[in-house]
């Protein structure tokens, strides 16, 4: 550039010219893209205002009949109903409460975190806390690769070979379940006993991988067992003992399926987040906590946890929006039926899933279309709003992480 | 990790049971994830392998042959029962059958068993009582099956000559207007009717188990295999060429057999399309918002806004495309250029066009915010430095910036690839077909053909595991394909990884610096 | 936005539009009489869309000049390409409404021409070790509704309550989704138009309620005929005198058994005018016994012979075969 003769005045005014049109054009491209970008929520507000404010010939549908029951006939005993296709064509009152379908996205979504959660946070800890750091370097991405797996082949697995499984082997799953948490601890107890060398080679930095063939076998052996404990504890037949002690229904796609599904699903977007969030906690903090005569599962507990809560908050936030958005899972392990009770043993419908299966049959324009578009609109609402919620606290975080005086 | 002594003997009090319950999370999740894995490899492999063939002596001195598929506790009575594939269906209604074990007599495995896979009914299976030839002569006992081999064997060669005739003579010849092509195409004609009636006529015939006899035309015959009598070196062959088919050829009987090959082509061009459409909008809204806009409270709030639209629920792009795109567009698209062929939709209905355009927008924010993060590492002084030697903007972006973001783009992309092909629900409300056997290229004008239908990897395994004419029929076949879509998936995430490992080692020395 | 009313079944549908190279010509069809040269264009049905591909295929097996274009979106999108005059032939698996009819009508001048081709039956299925015989339409009212419009004094919930007593529990529910034609038969015919419970678990595909009863001796659902197999049990259907009529194709052909359907082609053929030589032959394979064979083959039941013939003669097609 030095040795170049210095550029004509005309030259230059090219040059500039075409900066300047570069500029523009970056930006109004930028802002096109970004504007469809952010078109979606609009046109989905656009497309469902009909519903409420008839024009023409478009019937008006009552807000009562989206969320509360409609009128309910004395031969009909289910107060909240979605059924469209059946009412809306017929002439009968229509039967199109949303709430059924409500009631199942956040049921599953409640349950996909009953289970990701705990153990998202569990890894989280294990991983910022005491895992060795070539572990957890490699540990991430297969993490990151477990959240990539498609949902149809999740939910396929869920739906067609373990929901059949489950409903065969229910005391097993039960046992498996119930020794689980003693199996675990049974591990650290056992190699406490060990001979020092033993223990060298089984360090707790690792036991996330040396873990899992002794969890296997404690699995295993819970199968094993299982007859023993459902003889014991539940009559010699757990799902009767469900049916006619409890009075519990029992599906074969129940909604702990889905959620044992989606838990597994979402669990590696939780996981990332806090790890983050777990990590980033200024290094000061731990060490003064520890120098302070606090295990490092103390110090956790006492001092990295509630410094990191907001961030952990935002992961589980995020999770939840993955979860309420969810369409394959809910729609292969679920049976789809509309129902709204707290029996985790017992089917669910989605939103998301109804829009999947009904909305290319509806006729562009009809109620049907613009109720879909409207559930379409709460599920983006909703997740736009955790999302942003979560995306706050992060930045909140980030703040006050800075302001500990650590970095990273 | 340092040993002290001190803390070695606190450990099974303070670390205590928090500790191992933590590790046991990692250890759960790692086991969840290999048996997925491991189910998916066993099953979908599995599947191509010969399987033996079972000769069952039942009570009551009834006899069936079939492959074994599963066991399950016999509902309502003790013991199992035990699922066998029969085929057979134009003779038993069914081809399936549960059987008892209490009931069994007696198992073997009689080498002579026949499996033959048919192109109408499905699978065959029995002992090969005659083969008749094309010309009628009739061959019966153990030299018939030597003499089907034989003939399966010419047939293939007649079949590859005819293949080739209609791909490197035929087809070329019928795009030409002149009179030596039409001489040529006449001689060519006349070349493939001796080639097919070189191939027709011929049957065997198959004594099933309970002694009825089942003629099957040659021409219906896709393969047949004597599984008890082969070696491990032929399973492994047959295996190898099970596995081929499948990748290679198109789907049989309404998607429960057959390949998967227009599944696997449909994919991997939605997602070029795709990856086209959203790398140039992508690497643009992200210069845009890093290099040009003004980096204030609304930038800031965009970018919230376009990071948040990551985790908006991929049915609601669905939904978008639906209505924007296909009703939308697609309709006005067709009052305009496709007047003659209305009421039947061009545009107006799902196709590869619109699946990739809503994937694209799907993917977006991916793509935007992996550059951004890319273009926030580059060190400010680079670009100073480009401006303080009297470079443009665009001549320092372009120069300078871009090249540097590149693996960070790149990175993008493959993540938005990853995420794209693994998508299904959008899918199936813009343009996925449960069957559509002619893929959307090929010699027709325009070649590419965005307003057809496809076929995707996901969406088969959706359509075959519940869609389908027979679930269990399909199963090994989801497997498969399931197995397929992760590998493919997998590669794709382990590129992306591998990129930005070799990116942040990099571009950390950089910053340092 | 520009409403085009038949857009339905998009994820259902099958796009087969393969044009057929001479070189497909089979030496036993060549001394057929004269070729038959042109395009056959049909639009309709996704349940019927298997049958339309095979006797689309055979038919190009036997006149290799003809060019085929089959699209199966549901029955909704066979009257409006009937009207527009896009296509002659519109598979449906419902008769047409009412409303079709007339802006058939007001269009063309004259009423399409309908043709049985084939009769599908809906089957309620159990699990195939469930000892139960058969029901009758109050009965599945009462299992599968709960508006009970049939007549049924109160719901049955339990296996109890239809009189068997094994297996016992809770009944679980399986069907169709909504807007599938099979549900909507299923709710007409069994339910008096009622609504189903919602405890009905809605699967995406007969097969995948096929499947769901087979691995469950508790539940119970229906489907339709071509998806049976041997891990579910078909009921029968126990009418009014009490007798039972099994869903055997005997039965559902002679129409005594009340969950059946007849599957339609529908013609736009101008009275006094003959068709055009390529819906002709499909029409005359159609109803062939060998188009028939293929109806059977795919699990549908074929149509009497009477009627059969009845429906050659009509359009003036030999009476061979």
């Amino acid at each position: 550039m030095l040795d170049s003769p210095p550029p004509t005045a005309v030259r230059r005014r090219l040059r500039q010219g075409r900066d300047r049109l570069a500029t523009a054009l970056i930006t109004a491209g930028g802002i096109g893209v970004i504007a469809a970008l952010l078109a979606i929520g609009l046109f989905l507000a656009v497309e469902v205002v009909p519903l409420f404010w008839p024009s023409g010939e478009a019937s008006a549908i009552h807000a009562e009949a989206l969320w509360g029951g409609g009128e309910t006939a004395a031969e009909d005993a289910t107060r909240h109903r979605w059924a469209p296709t059946a009412t809306l064509t017929s002439g009968e009152a229509p039967r199109i409460s949303l709430v059924p379908l409500a009631w199942g996205t956040l049921e599953a979504a409640a349950w996909a975190l009953a289970i990701a959660v705990p153990l998202a946070l569990g890894a989280a800890a294990h991983s910022s806390l005491f895992m060795s750091r070539r572990l957890r370097s490699r540990l991430k991405p297969t993490l990151e690769l477990m959240e990539a797996l498609p949902g149809v082949v999740v939910g396929f697995v869920a739906g067609l070979v373990l929901a059949p499984w489950v409903e065969r082997h229910l005391a097993e799953v039960v046992a498996c379940l119930v020794l689980l948490v003693p199996g675990l601890l049974l591990a650290g107890g056992l190699r406490s006993r060990l001979p020092a060398r033993w223990r060298e080679a089984l360090p707790l930095g690792w036991a996330g991988l040396w873990l899992v063939p002794w969890l296997a076998l404690v699995l295993a052996a819970s199968v094993w067992l299982a007859p023993w404990l459902e003889a014991l504890a539940f009559d010699g037949d757990l799902r009767r003992f469900l049916e006619l002690r409890l009075g519990l229904d029992i599906a074969v796609r129940n909604a702990l399926i889905v959620g044992a599904a989606m838990g597994f699903a979402v669990m590696p977007s939780i996981y990332a987040l806090a790890e983050d969030a777990l990590s980033g906690v200024p290094a000061s903090l731990a060490e003064g906590a520890q120098a302070l005569g606090a295990t490092r599962w103390q110090t956790l507990w006492r001092v990295v946890l509630p410094a990191a809560s907001p961030g952990i908050f935002s992961a589980v936030m995020i999770g939840a929006g993955r979860a309420v958005g969810e369409t394959m899972i809910v729609l292969m392990a679920s049976g789809n039926a509309a129902l709204m009770t707290l029996n985790p043993l017992d089917g669910l419908r989605s939103l998301a899933a109804t829009i999947a299966i009904e909305l290319p049959e509806a006729g562009p324009g009809g109620v049907h279309y613009q109720l879909l578009l409207l559930a379409a609109l709460a599920l983006f609402v909703f997740t736009f709003l955790v999302n942003t919620l979560a995306e706050l606290v992060r930045t909140r975080l980030r703040r006050r992480y800075r302001r500990l005086g650590g970095g990273s | 990790m340092k040993a002290e002594p001190s803390r070695r003997l606190r450990l099974p009090r303070g670390e205590g049971a928090g500790a191992w319950l933590a590790a046991g999370s990692v250890a759960l999740s790692l086991l969840a994830l290999l048996a997925l894995l491991a189910l998916l490899t066993v099953r979908g492999l599995g599947h191509f392998w010969p399987s033996p063939v079972e000769l069952v002596e039942l009570e009551g001195g009834r006899q069936l042959a079939g492959e074994r598929v599963r066991e399950v506790p016999h509902a309502g009575g003790d013991g199992l029962e035990r699922l066998y594939r029969i085929g057979n269906q134009d003779l038993e209604g069914g081809r399936w059958a549960w059987v008892r074990l209490s009931a069994i007599e007696a198992v073997s495995h009689p080498a002579d068993l026949v499996v033959v896979e048919r192109r109408r009914w499905g699978q065959a299976i029995g002992r090969l009582s005659a083969f008749q030839g094309a010309s009628g002569e009739r061959i019966e006992g153990e030299a018939a099956w030597p003499a089907l081999e034989a003939r399966l064997a010419e047939l293939g060669t007649l079949r590859d000559a005819r293949d080739r005739l209609r791909e490197e003579v035929i087809l070329p010849l019928a795009g030409r207007n002149d009179e030596t092509a039409a001489r040529e195409l006449k001689a060519a004609h006349a070349r493939l009717r001796e080639l097919q009636s070189a191939m027709a006529g011929g049957r065997l015939i198959l004594a099933t188990a309970d002694g009825e006899g089942l003629a099957v035309p040659l021409e219906q015959l896709l393969g047949a295999r004597r599984p008890n009598a082969m070696s491990p070196l032929d399973k492994l062959v047959a295996w190898g060429e099970g596995v081929w088919r499948f990748l290679s050829e198109g789907p049989r009987a309404a998607n429960t057999a057959g390949g998967v090959w227009p599944a696997i082509f449909g994919t991997v061009l939605m997602v070029m399309l795709m990856s086209i459409l959203v790398t140039p909008f992508g690497v643009l809204a992200a210069i845009y918002l890093n290099e040009v806009a003004h980096q204030g409270r609304l930038t800031r709030l965009v970018r919230i806004a376009v990071r948040n639209l990551a985790g908006v629920p991929s049915i609601v792009y669905g939904v978008f495309g639906l209505g924007v795109f296909v009703y939308g567009i697609g309709g006005r698209l067709d009052s305009w250029f496709f007047e003659a062929s209305l009421p039947s939709p061009t545009f107006g209905t799902g196709g590869l066009l619109w699946a990739s355009l809503t994937l694209a927008l799907l993917t977006l924010p991916v793509v935007i915010v992996a550059t951004e993060e890319g273009l926030a590492r580059i060190p400010d002084q680079q670009r100073e430095g480009a401006l303080a030697l009297g470079a443009t903007r665009l001549e320092m972006l372009s120069r300078v910036v871009l090249p540097m973001a590149a693996p960070a783009m790149l990175t993008g992309v493959i993540l938005a690839v990853a995420r794209a092909a693994g998508e299904v629900a959008p899918l199936m409300l813009v343009g996925v077909a449960k069957l559509a056997p002619q893929v959307p290229v090929d010699g027709d004008f325009p070649f590419l053909h965005l307003e057809r239908k496809f076929m995707h990897l996901g969406y088969h395994i959706f359509d075959a595991a519940f869609h389908g004419g027979d679930v269990q029929a399909a199963m090994p076949l989801v497997y498969a394909t399931a197995l397929l879509l992760v590998l493919v998936i997998l590669v794709l995430n382990l590129t992306a990884i591998f990129l930005r490992h070799h990116l942040s080692t990099r571009h950390g020395a950089l910053t340092r610096r | 936005m520009s409403v085009v009313p038949f857009r339905r079944l998009i994820h259902w549908l099958l796009l087969i539009a393969f044009c057929v190279p001479l070189a497909q010509a089979q030496a036993d069809d060549r001394d057929r009489g004269e070729a038959i040269v042109g395009t056959l264009g049909t639009m309709g049905s996704d349940t019927m869309a298997g049958l339309m591909l095979r006797w689309g295929e055979a038919l190009v097996r036997r006149h290799p000049g003809i060019r085929l274009q089959l699209q199966a979106s549901g029955s909704a999108s066979a009257p409006p390409a009937l009207v527009a005059g896009t296509t002659r032939l519109g598979p449906m698996s419902r008769p047409m409404s009412d409303a079709e009819r007339h802006a058939f009508v007001a269009r063309h001048g004259y009423p399409p021409r309908e043709l049985t081709v084939a009769r599908d039956a809906l089957v309620v299925v159990v699990h195939r070790h469930n000892p139960l015989a058969g029901l009758g339409r109050r009965e599945l009212d009462a299992v599968f509704s709960d508006t009970r419009r049939c007549g049924a004094p109160a719901a049955i919930r339990d296996w109890q309550a239809l009189g068997v007593d094994w297996p016992e529990g809770r009944i679980r529910l399986h069907g169709r989704n909504a807007a599938s034609g099979t549900q909507a038969l299923f709710r007409r015919v069994a339910l008096c138009s009622g609504l189903f419970r919602p405890a009905v678990n809605e699967h995406p595909g007969s097969a995948a309620v096929v499947a769901a009863v087979a691995e469950d001796p508790r539940s119970i659902g229906y489907a339709g005929l071509n998806h049976l197999t041997s891990g579910v049990k078909a009921l029968a259907h126990r009418i009014d005198d009490g007798t039972l009529r099994a869903p055997d194709p005997e039965a559902v052909r002679r129409g005594e058994y009340a969950l059946s359907r007849d599957l339609y082609l529908y013609l736009n053929v101008p009275p006094g005018e003959a068709l055009p030589a390529p819906e002709r032959a499909f029409l005359d394979l159609v109803l062939s016994p060998a188009g028939q064979a293929v109806v059977e083959e795919l699990g549908f039941v074929a149509l009497p012979e009477a009627q059969r013939r009845r429906q050659r003669r009509a359009l003036a097609l030999d009476d061979g075969g």
